[in-house]
This record gives structure tokens, C-alpha cells and sequence, in this order.
């Protein structure tokens, strides 16, 4: 097999030593763990010591991009990041669009490996397949437009940033990694890991040819994708004009959309702040990933100039979640985020649950429900650890346990939970509490079947069934998430096209089975490694608000997540333990018996 | 409004002019359309699958309704219709792949449709093409085959969009039962329709 859609080279840079080193990928390496997630959990796990500390010397962050990337699929121009947490101490991946991906990738690299921590302040520069490591003294304290300004200046506009803000060098626990700009590789802090490592940005730039194995095959598999992208109002119509947002009504309107830190579960008004009003109000243009039909981002007119939109997750976390409905503070505080690199959803929640326990009369900041003016400065001391943000910067698990009040705080794992209720959304309790980074929405993403009817429409109130297909979303994802995707774009076409696509670019010949098979594989080794870290069953669970308070009102009112019997169900189905340990036999299955856990 | 639906929904897909999954129905209610929610089963509509969005703006609904909205709000902006019906009539589709038009043979299909058109597009699915040929041919014909795809019907009321469907897919039964049959067929009248 020759190397079609990989490169089949890794760059590794140590940062202690200066030394830059290529190295060749293993065909059966790349076949088995595509890319992206798969590959980076492949490399994490068999290279991060256990039990390291996430921001010491030893983790290390893995910059992956899949057979995709470049290869001209529309969505997939994505990388992924992963590294031990520091927020969470479980493994992490995070993924994003933008261009630096396929920038990196024109290099001849699927994968960057960044090791060590660098004595002083450093950015990496990859040009046309070289490398090397620069000062970065001056750049260190500017915030993310300013350092992508400076760094575009020097090396020139056809170089791809991604870099990390204050809040990556101030060690905030939930620092993002910023790239072309806008683009976040939000959640989980790995801004923190490179602010650590000293590592201020990589700048990439470069111009190698992706080649397609099969041409007339790619040809005609995205020639279908496009028929379904363009047919699918979602990808068609409500993506283009109204961004993510176009879920603020819809989740608002089925008494899912949690507010003020999960104490409620509608928000009176949510219409101020939904796609529709962002359209007729704020919309200036639409943007999007390079090569995407669909430009879900959205471009807007604030007071002071433009800047891109709020996605759904960061209006809720910065709004309603703080009791906050002002759409020019939402707009303005997402903004803020982004400049100062720093996860709007972890940011949101934590602010919201240092609200509430404010009105509990247990920690006292002075920061209470709808305060706008709080916020925005409650954000700039979370970046620079200023005052009480350096206990926030902590994230909300550390900030309420500190406080006495573990409970209050709306996380799975340490990773704060998103903006979906999952009291009326049974799937979406088992799929935030058996997450591998902890509280993520798109690790399952079960409000597809319950409530967007994709692939096919549950009872979202039910929790039977739900086990079986938490573990094919949970699967397909992390299989998609190592193309590397768009799961917007997998809203419209389905794996089957993707694997499909998958073996026309590689020339390896993949069937939908083989993905899910893949996406198992990975689920599997993301578990070994959280267990390794100290993770058992115990932390398969959810806030206890979610699980013995009903929502009060509204359509979903009166529920709680039934978690006991779905996840009993989950682990057999997994084929692990009751405990939540995978089986040998299983491990032989998936050929990982060599993991040691 | 959820009744009718339920009602002829359910009545397409037990007189098997649809599939499980497929075909779609909607009502114009003034600047306002509703039609079924996208991949609904037409046999067990529920509350939660009739999706109201606007006929011209979009609303956030617009991410749950059916793949085929965009031609249902063509047909509704370019002809008088109140209700349109979309189904997968089998023997209508196998005869579309052979015809430019259907002629009924019989007496009842010839007195209610004359003439059904069949329409070809390269894409048929959700598909602009269609939202921009169908409108006028539903303008002079209650009800038009896609080729290879399936049928849109018009009506004043659901159960007017539904009868011509069940009558096209009788029409289209009839036409190949006689086809099997192999004989000379006596009745002349359908000719008469093709000029229609
Ligand atoms: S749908 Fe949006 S996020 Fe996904 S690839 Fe396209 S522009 Fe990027």
C-alpha cells in the first residue's frame, strides 16, 4: 500500500532539548487509528507517563490531522489536539476547523508532537516541511489577535497561527489554544498545557499535495455528500443562515436549555438571544472552515466593529447560564474569551455556578445572577488570575469543592457540563456521564435522536434503548473525529458516505463496520488511559441536581436522569465489568490486551 | 390539524404509496407553512412531528423540517394549493421510468387527471431543480411524477391532495395489469388526452 491521504511522517519537537525530529507512521498504525482523535489517543496513551502531572514536563501535546484534511472533502479540514487534561486529569482531544490544519498537513505532516517544556518563552515556525523554534519574548502577554497580527506580519499572510492567549500562559485551567484567529480548540485546557511548555504559538505554512487514491471514486462520493448537504435543510438552510444558534429556540422551546447554573431549564427570554434575532439584528456575513458549503460562523456588527458570532454552546454558557439574556454583553463576552484564550463554556459555567454559590451565601464575590458588568470583569480576572479569578481559573469542580460545596458545581470529570439539560434528555445523562473528557455534548450527541430527530427521532423522555445507542453515537464520533469531520457535516451524510470517501483517499478499503469498529478501538483505549489515571465507575455520574431534582416546569418538568439502569446496561453492552472495566476478551477483540491499566 | 394529518398520513402508507420513511404532507396556513418533521413516519404521525416555519423566512424550526421543503414552498408561492402531498406511488415510479406522461386508460383516472406530466431533474431530492420546474406544471396539472422519484399533488385540503395520488397510483396499476395482459386495448378514449 502506498501513502494515499497520509503522509505517513510525524514532526516531534522537544522543547527541553531544541531537538526536531521526523519520524515515519506505520501503515498499520494509520489504518487502524485513521488520524485526529484516534491517533492522538494512540500516541497519549502510549507515551504520557501515568499519572504525570498535565502541566509538568512529561504530558505531551499531539497536533493530529486525519487522511482528510487537504484532501478536498467539504468539513473536513479539521486538526485535533490531545494531551492529558489539566482540567480533568483524563485524556483529551479537542478538534477545530479554520486553515491551520491543512497547513500543517501541506507540510508532509499527519502529526506534530510537542514534548518537553521550553526555559523561556518560544513559537514554532513549519514552512514547506522545515522547522524550527524562535523567541518569543515579545510575544508573550499578548492576547490572541495580537499575537496572530504580529506573528502574520513577520512570516506573511499564507501562514496559519494557532496560539495561545493570557490565559494559556497564566496556566487557567480551561485555556483554549486560538487558531486562525477565531477558530478554538476549546475545551479541557490544552492552552494550559502549552502555556506550560512555553509554548506561545505554531505558526504553519506549506503547499504538498494531498494525493486521492482513487479520483474517480472521490469524485463521485463528494459529488453525493453535496447532493445530501444541499438537500438537508439543516446543512442547507438553518446552518448557513443562522449558525449554531438556530438551537437556542429549539432546545428553549422542549425545557432543556439550562439556566442559571442548571437551576432552571427554560429561559424566558431566549428568543432575545436566538439565531433568528442574531440574523435580523447583528448578521454582517457568514464564515466558515476552507472548502465548506455550508460557513456556519457568523460575522457581526458590534458597537465598537465586527466579530464572530457567539456559537450556541457560548451563548448559553455566557448567557441564560449566568442568568444573563443581553445579547450585546453575550456578544461582547464571547469576544473577550476568544482574545484572551479562554473556553467560553467552561468560563460561563463557572462564573454561573460562583453565582449561585454566591446566592447560597457560601462564597462571597459579589457576583450574582445577571450581572453583565460582573461578568465581563469576572473573565479578565479568570485570565490573569487577578483576585478571586484565581481561584475560578481553577474550574468549577475545584472552585465549589474549595467552597465545601461540591454539588453546586455542573461538571462531569471536571469538564463543565453544556447547553442541554439532560433531566429531558435521558440519552444525553448517560452520554455526559460516561464521556472520556468528561461533561461533553458531542461525545454521543444524543440530542440528535432525541430531539433533532437524527439519525432517527426518540423518545427523549424514555430510558430504555438508550445504552445501545449511546455506545454507536459514542463510537461514530470518535471514528469521525479521526477523519478528521465535521459532525454539522455528519447531521447530513452519514458514516457510510464518510468510509465510503475514507477509502477512495487512502486506497485502504474501509466499510461503515470498519468505523465503528475503529471508533470502539478508541473508546476503549480513552477508558484504559482515565482508568489508569485513577477514573473508576464512581465517576460515571452526574451532578446530583441532575439526578434528584426534578425541573421544576415547563415541558419537560418533572424529570430527573434515570442514570442507574442505562449505565448497568452500557457497561454490559461495552462488554466491561460492572465496575466499568473493559474485559480481557474484549481488549483481545479490539487488540489492545497490551495496554497497561 | 394533527387528525387530517394522522389520517391521510396514515391512509398513504397502508394503501402502500409509501415506504416506512418516506413522502411528506403540508398545509399553507397564510405566510406560514406546516409539514412533517424530516425522516417522520407517515403511518404514526404525533405533535411532535408537524414542523411549522415560515413560507418565505426561516425559522429555527427549519433544521427539523422535511428535506423537501424547499419544493413545498415553491408549489405553495407559485400556484393557489393549500395542501400538497408527496408520496412514492410504485407503480407510478416504475411507469415514470419508461414515460414522458401518463395517460389514463380508464374512465375514472381519465375524468379526474387527463394527463399526468412527468418531469425529469438530475437531482430529485430537496432539490432546486424541482422548486423551480414543478410550480408551473402544478399550476395547469393536480398532480406531476418525478421521474423515478415520486409524485406532488395539490388540493385546496389535504384529503384533495391525497386523492389524486391514490388515483394516479390506480391509474398506474391499471395501465400495467393491462400491459401483463398483453392484449389489444379496445378503448380508444385515452388518446384523446394526450393533448390535454
Ligand atoms: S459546518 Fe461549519 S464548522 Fe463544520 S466544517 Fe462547515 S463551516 Fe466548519
Amino acid at each position: 500500500m502506498g501513502f494515499c491521504g497520509w503522509f505517513g511522517k510525524t514532526l516531534r519537537v522537544n522543547l527541553s532539548t531544541g531537538i526536531i525530529t521526523e519520524e515515519n507512521i506505520g501503515q498499520k498504525v494509520l489504518s487502524d487509528w485513521i488520524g485526529g482523535r484516534g491517533i492522538g489517543a494512540w500516541v497519549v496513551a502510549g507515551e504520557v507517563p501515568a499519572c504525570c502531572d498535565p502541566l509538568g514536563e512529561e504530558n505531551k501535546l499531539v497536533f493530529a490531522t486525519g487522511p482528510l484534511t487537504g484532501a478536498g472533502v467539504p468539513g473536513a479540514g479539521r486538526f485535533s489536539a490531545s494531551a492529558k487534561s489539566p482540567l480533568t486529569g483524563t485524556i483529551l482531544d479537542s478538534n477545530a476547523g479554520g486553515r491551520w490544519g491543512i497547513r500543517l498537513k501541506k507540510n508532509g505532516y499527519d502529526m506534530l508532537i510537542i514534548e518537553g517544556t521550553s526555559a523561556g518563552p518560544v513559537y514554532l515556525k513549519i514552512e514547506e516541511g522545515t522547522a524550527s523554534l524562535h523567541e518569543a519574548g515579545d510575544l508573550w502577554g499578548a492576547d490572541v489577535r495580537e499575537t496572530n497580527d504580529k506573528l502574520k506580519d513577520k512570516l506573511g499572510n499564507e501562514t496559519s497561527i494557532a496560539c495561545i492567549g493570557p490565559a494559556g500562559e497564566n496556566l487557567v485551567k480551561f485555556a483554549s489554544v486560538m487558531n486562525d484567529g477565531h477558530r478554538a480548540l476549546g475545551r479541557g485546557g490544552l492552552g494550559a498545557v502549552m502555556g506550560a511548555k512555553k509554548l506561545k504559538a505554531v505558526a504553519a505554512k506549506g503547499s504538498r499535495k494531498v494525493e486521492v487514491a482513487n479520483k474517480e471514486k472521490f469524485d463521485f462520493m463528494i459529488y453525493e455528500a453535496g447532493k445530501w448537504l444541499k438537500a438537508n435543510p439543516i446543512t442547507s438552510q438553518g446552518l448557513p443562515e443562522f449558525g449554531t444558534p438556530v438551537l437556542v429556540k429549539l432546545f428553549n422551546a422542549l425545557g432543556v436549555f439550562p439556566t442559571r447554573n442548571f437551576q432552571g431549564s427554560q429561559y424566558p427570554d431566549a428568543l432575545n438571544i436566538s439565531g433568528e434575532t442574531i440574523a435580523e439584528l447583528m448578521t454582517a456575513g457568514r464564515k466558515g472552515c476552507y472548502g465548506c458549503p455550508v460557513q456556519c460562523a457568523r460575522l457581526l456588527k458590534t458597537k465598537t466593529g465586527t466579530t464572530l458570532g457567539p456559537e450556541y454552546e457560548s451563548i448559553w454558557a455566557l448567557g441564560p447560564e449566568c442568568g444573563i439574556g443581553d445579547l450585546d454583553t453575550i456578544v461582547e463576552a464571547n469576544h473577550l474569551c476568544n482574545q484572551l484564550g479562554l473556553d467560553t463554556v467552561s468560563t460561563g459555567v463557572t462564573i454561573g455556578c460562583t453565582m449561585e454559590l454566591e446566592e447560597k451565601g457560601i462564597f462571597n464575590t459579589g457576583l450574582s445572577f445577571g450581572d453583565t458588568t460582573g461578568m465581563l470583569r469576572a473573565i479578565k480576572q479568570i485570565a490573569y488570575r487577578e483576585g478571586d479569578g484565581d481561584l475560578l481559573a481553577e474550574g468549577s469542580r475545584r472552585l465549589a469543592e474549595r467552597c465545601g460545596a461540591g454539588q453546586y458545581a455542573m461538571q462531569v470529570k471536571g469538564l463543565e457540563l453544556t447547553a442541554y439539560d439532560p433531566r429531558g434528555l435521558q440519552g444525553m445523562g448517560l452520554g455526559f456521564a460516561t464521556s472520556n473528557r468528561g461533561g461533553c455534548h458531542l461525545r454521543a450527541y444524543m440530542a440528535g435522536p432525541e430531539a433533532l430527530g437524527v439519525p432517527k427521532m426518540v423518545d427523549r423522555f424514555s430510558a430504555g434503548g438508550k445504552a445501545g445507542l449511546t455506545i454507536t453515537q459514542q463510537n461514530v464520533s470518535a471514528a469521525i473525529d479521526s477523519l478528521i469531520a465535521c459532525r454539522f457535516i455528519n447531521l447530513a451524510v452519514s458514516e457510510e458516505y464518510f468510509a465510503r470517501i475514507l477509502s477512495a483517499v487512502t486506497g485502504v478499503d474501509y466499510q461503515t463496520q470498519d468505523l465503528h469498529r475503529i471508533g470502539e478501538r478508541i473508546w476503549n483505549l480513552e477508558r484504559l488511559f482515565n482508568l489508569r489515571e485513577g477514573f473508576d465507575c464512581s465517576h460515571d455520574t452526574l451532578p446530583p441536581r441532575l439526578l434528584e431534582e426534578p425541573i421544576q416546569e415547563g415541558p419537560s418538568s418533572g424529570s430527573v436522569v434515570e442514570l442507574k439502569p442505562m449505565l448497568e446496561e452500557y457497561y454490559r453492552f461495552r462488554g466491561w465489568n460492572e465496575s466499568g472495566v473493559p474485559s480481557p476478551g474484549k481488549l483481545r477483540e479490539l487488540g489492545l490486551e497490551d495496554f497497561k491499566c | 390539524m394533527l387528525k387530517d394529518f394522522q389520517t391521510f398520513g396514515r391512509d398513504l402508507f397502508l394503501a402502500g404509496l409509501n415506504s416506512s420513511h418516506s413522502g411528506n404532507l403540508s398545509v399553507r396556513c397564510g405566510d406560514r407553512i406546516v409539514i412533517t418533521r424530516r425522516g417522520a413516519m407517515l403511518g404514526h404521525l404525533e405533535e411532535r412531528d408537524l414542523i411549522e416555519t415560515g413560507l418565505d423566512k426561516n425559522d429555527s424550526n427549519i433544521i427539523l423540517a422535511s428535506t423537501e421543503i424547499r419544493v413545498h414552498r415553491a408549489i405553495y408561492k407559485g400556484t393557489a394549493a393549500l395542501a400538497v402531498v408527496h408520496a412514492h406511488p410504485v407503480h407510478a415510479i416504475a411507469l415514470s421510468l419508461l414515460e414522458d406522461e401518463i395517460i389514463p386508460l380508464d374512465s375514472e383516472g381519465a375524468y379526474l387527471l387527463h394527463k399526468i406530466p412527468v418531469l425529469s431533474a438530475e437531482h430529485t431530492i430537496g432539490s432546486q431543480e424541482l422548486e423551480e420546474k414543478l410550480p408551473s406544471l402544478l399550476k395547469e396539472y393536480k398532480i406531476v411524477m418525478v421521474r423515478g422519484h415520486g409524485s406532488f399533488a395539490t388540493g385546496q385540503l389535504l384529503e384533495e391532495a391525497y386523492q389524486w395520488t391514490s388515483s394516479l397510483e390506480n391509474i398506474c396499476r391499471i395501465i400495467h395489469i393491462t400491459r401483463a395482459l398483453k392484449g389489444e386495448v379496445k378503448d380508444k378514449r385515452s388518446s384523446k388526452y394526450k393533448e390535454w
